[in-house]
């Protein structure tokens, strides 16, 4: 069974007295142990597609299923809960912190959960990217790409299902990209998550299950 | 478990902490609006304090007596023995000094003046003496006013004669001694024996500890005298210079509050510059802001991270300001009481407890908006700027 699963989904966007519309009936899945690339031009709906999987936003028609769940019913609060625990986020800023350690960073999803160690676990999902010796380090302090492994290792602290990653490799050259691709394909199989990228970047094509083209907000292939 | 890992037991105030030092000077400026205010709103409460306590100890003399005459109602011109003694078993815990009084002309060596007589024993309770001395019992000499004995050329030891008999002036009374009984004019003060053809006494006075238990005395024998079953009649007219302050306690009181007003809209400035930097904040942090919800922060965990930020604010403000009006309270009590120690007394701590909760309430006051307006950004959004 898909871990997650857009049917049909309409999204609109009322700007000014015009209506956007960005998805026009969009189906989508993903399965666990599958990282799917989403490609298209800019302004085609990659990034709306995205949110409504990263349960971001909500689809204006159509639903969207998390584990068989039908998650479009959802309260905000109960969506925040299911990104918390179900999904994790990789973006191309990397979004880190800037006055936390890299440890601290890692920790910053799970810091209202007291039920599990999660400095132990921050720490051994630091050295899984091969970041255990900048434990301490402040974002400013790493390179792009470590902060990026930084990010990486937040996504993955509460053991989430799906991965979601805006643009991964959009802010680092092409070594360190393909080093980060390289590390998440490991990670998603020793995990068992499903992967869904976005992505212009031609070389995570190599990495990739699936590819799914979107262009003017309808699925091509 | 080190420092840190203590601090992430409470993941907002760890967060609001580290937020607050990423810019110190920023920081530093809005705690400084609070600091200003509370050290405003402390010291102008301390200087009511220390203005009040100086002007009770000016007016102790005055405000802790009783006086007592006949009233309308009266079937006696002035105050019966009996009642000097009922008074006297009512009122055990101070001193009831009973009076006769009169006036005449006092002569000496071809100069005149015309004073009010008064006959006591217990002279030592009424006047104060700038020389001589002032008996607890007269039984023979005399009091004079000292600017009457200037006039007339009287010194200690010389006789004045009133109703046919020479007294020896014993002490001069301290003219500038209060604006009571007797007014300006000039005093003569002889043994109640002098005057015994008057029946009954003109006036009876009560000394009281202080102004409060003046007022208590005062009510008792309003009470106690003049309440005749359901009937009010004034048997004896009870009056008290305690209204008097009570009249500067209030007035003190009104000048306390508008100095408390003036500390507060200080106060109300530094909010505006909390209300400023927390704005600012937000929106220099609207990206981080989306992410904290982007990966499982509920709005109320955004919330409290904000408001853990203003009131960390206040706090930080508030210590200080309670450090800096410890030390100017010290400079106030020491130019208007003369001690400056007298800072430590538990009614400026209620002034520098107040100025701080006021700190700390204001800043989360102010804190409250962009909180406000931060938690509820959509996460999406918030992510895309």
């Amino acid at each position: 069974m898909s871990v997650i699963e857009l049917d049909d989904v309409v999204k609109r966007y009322e700007s000014g007295a015009q209506t956007v519309t960005a998805l026009k009936g969009v189906d989508f899945h993903a399965d666990r142990g599958e990282m799917v690339t989403i490609i298209g031009p800019s302004g085609s709906g990659k990034s709306t597609m995205l949110n409504m999987i990263g349960l971001l936003d909500t689809p204006t028609e159509g639903t969207v299923h998390l584990d068989g769940r039908n998650v479009t019913e959802f309260t905000e609060d109960e969506l925040t809960e299911e990104r918390r625990t179900t999904l994790g986020f990789v973006f191309q800023d990397f979004h880190l912190l800037p006055m936390l350690s890299a440890v601290e960073n890692v920790e910053l999803p799970s810091v209202w959960d007291t039920s599990v160690d999660r400095h132990d676990r921050a720490i051994d999902l630091l050295k899984r990217v091969g970041l255990g010796d900048r434990l301490d380090h402040t974002p400013d302090e790493l390179s792009g790409g470590q902060q990026q492994r930084v990010a990486i290792a937040r996504s993955l602290i509460n053991g989430p299902d799906i991965l979601l990653m805006d643009e991964p490799t959009g802010n680092l050259d092409q070594d360190t990209g393909r080093t980060i691709l390289e590390e998440v394909t490991r990670l998603k199989d020793e995990e068992n998550i499903a992967v869904v990228a976005v992505t212009h970047d031609d070389q995570m094509l190599d990495y990739t299950d699936r590819t799914v083209r979107i262009v003017d907000g309808v699925i091509q292939s | 478990m080190s420092v840190a890992d203590a601090l992430w037991r409470f993941p907002s105030a760890m967060m609001a902490w580290r937020n607050l030092g990423r810019n110190r000077m920023r920081t530093a400026l809005a705690a400084l609006g609070i600091v200003i205010g509370v050290v405003a709103i402390s010291s102008l409460g301390m200087a009511g304090v220390a203005l009040q306590q100086q002007a009770t100890s000016n007016l102790g003399s005055l405000t802790n007596q009783v006086s007592v005459s006949a009233g309308q109602d009266s079937d006696y011109d002035g105050v019966t023995e009996e009642q000097v003694e009922e008074i006297r078993s009512i009122i055990t815990d101070a001193e009831v000094v009973p009076q006769k009084s009169n006036s005449t002309t006092v002569s000496s060596r071809g100069k005149e003046a015309y004073v009010s007589v008064t006959g006591v024993t217990n002279a030592a309770a009424l006047y104060d003496v700038s020389s001589g001395e002032a008996p607890e019992r007269l039984q023979t000499g005399a009091l004079i006013s000292n600017s009457t004995a200037q006039d007339l050329g009287l010194e200690l030891g010389d006789p004045v004669e009133y109703d046919g008999h020479l007294y020896r002036i014993t002490g001069l009374i301290d003219s500038s001694s209060g604006f009571g009984p007797g007014g300006g004019r000039g005093e003569l003060v002889i043994p109640i024996s002098g005057l015994a053809d008057q029946k009954y006494y003109d006036s009876v006075t009560i000394i009281a500890a202080d102004g409060d238990a003046a007022s208590v005395i005062a009510n008792t024998l309003d009470e106690h005298f003049n309440t005749d079953g359901r009937d009010e009649e004034e048997v004896l007219r009870v009056s008290s210079y305690a209204s008097v302050q009570e009249n500067i306690g209030s007035f003190l009181n009104t000048l306390q509050l508008a100095l408390l007003g003036i500390g507060g809209i200080s106060l109300v400035v530094a909010s505006v510059a909390i209300l400023n930097v927390m704005l600012m904040s937000t929106v220099e942090r609207r990206q981080e802001i989306g992410v904290l919800r982007a990966v499982g922060f509920q709005k109320f965990d955004v919330l409290k991270i904000m408001l853990s930020e203003a009131v960390l604010l206040g706090v930080i403000g508030g210590v200080a300001g309670v450090v800096f009006s410890l030390v100017a309270g010290m400079v106030i009590n020491h130019f208007i009481v003369g001690d400056a120690f007298l800072v430590f007394r538990p009614s400026n701590f209620l002034y520098i407890g107040l100025a701080f909760g006021f700190g700390v309430g204001t800043s989360l006051l102010s804190g409250l908006y962009p909180a406000w307006k931060a938690a509820n950004e959509r996460p999406v959004e918030a992510l895309r700027s």
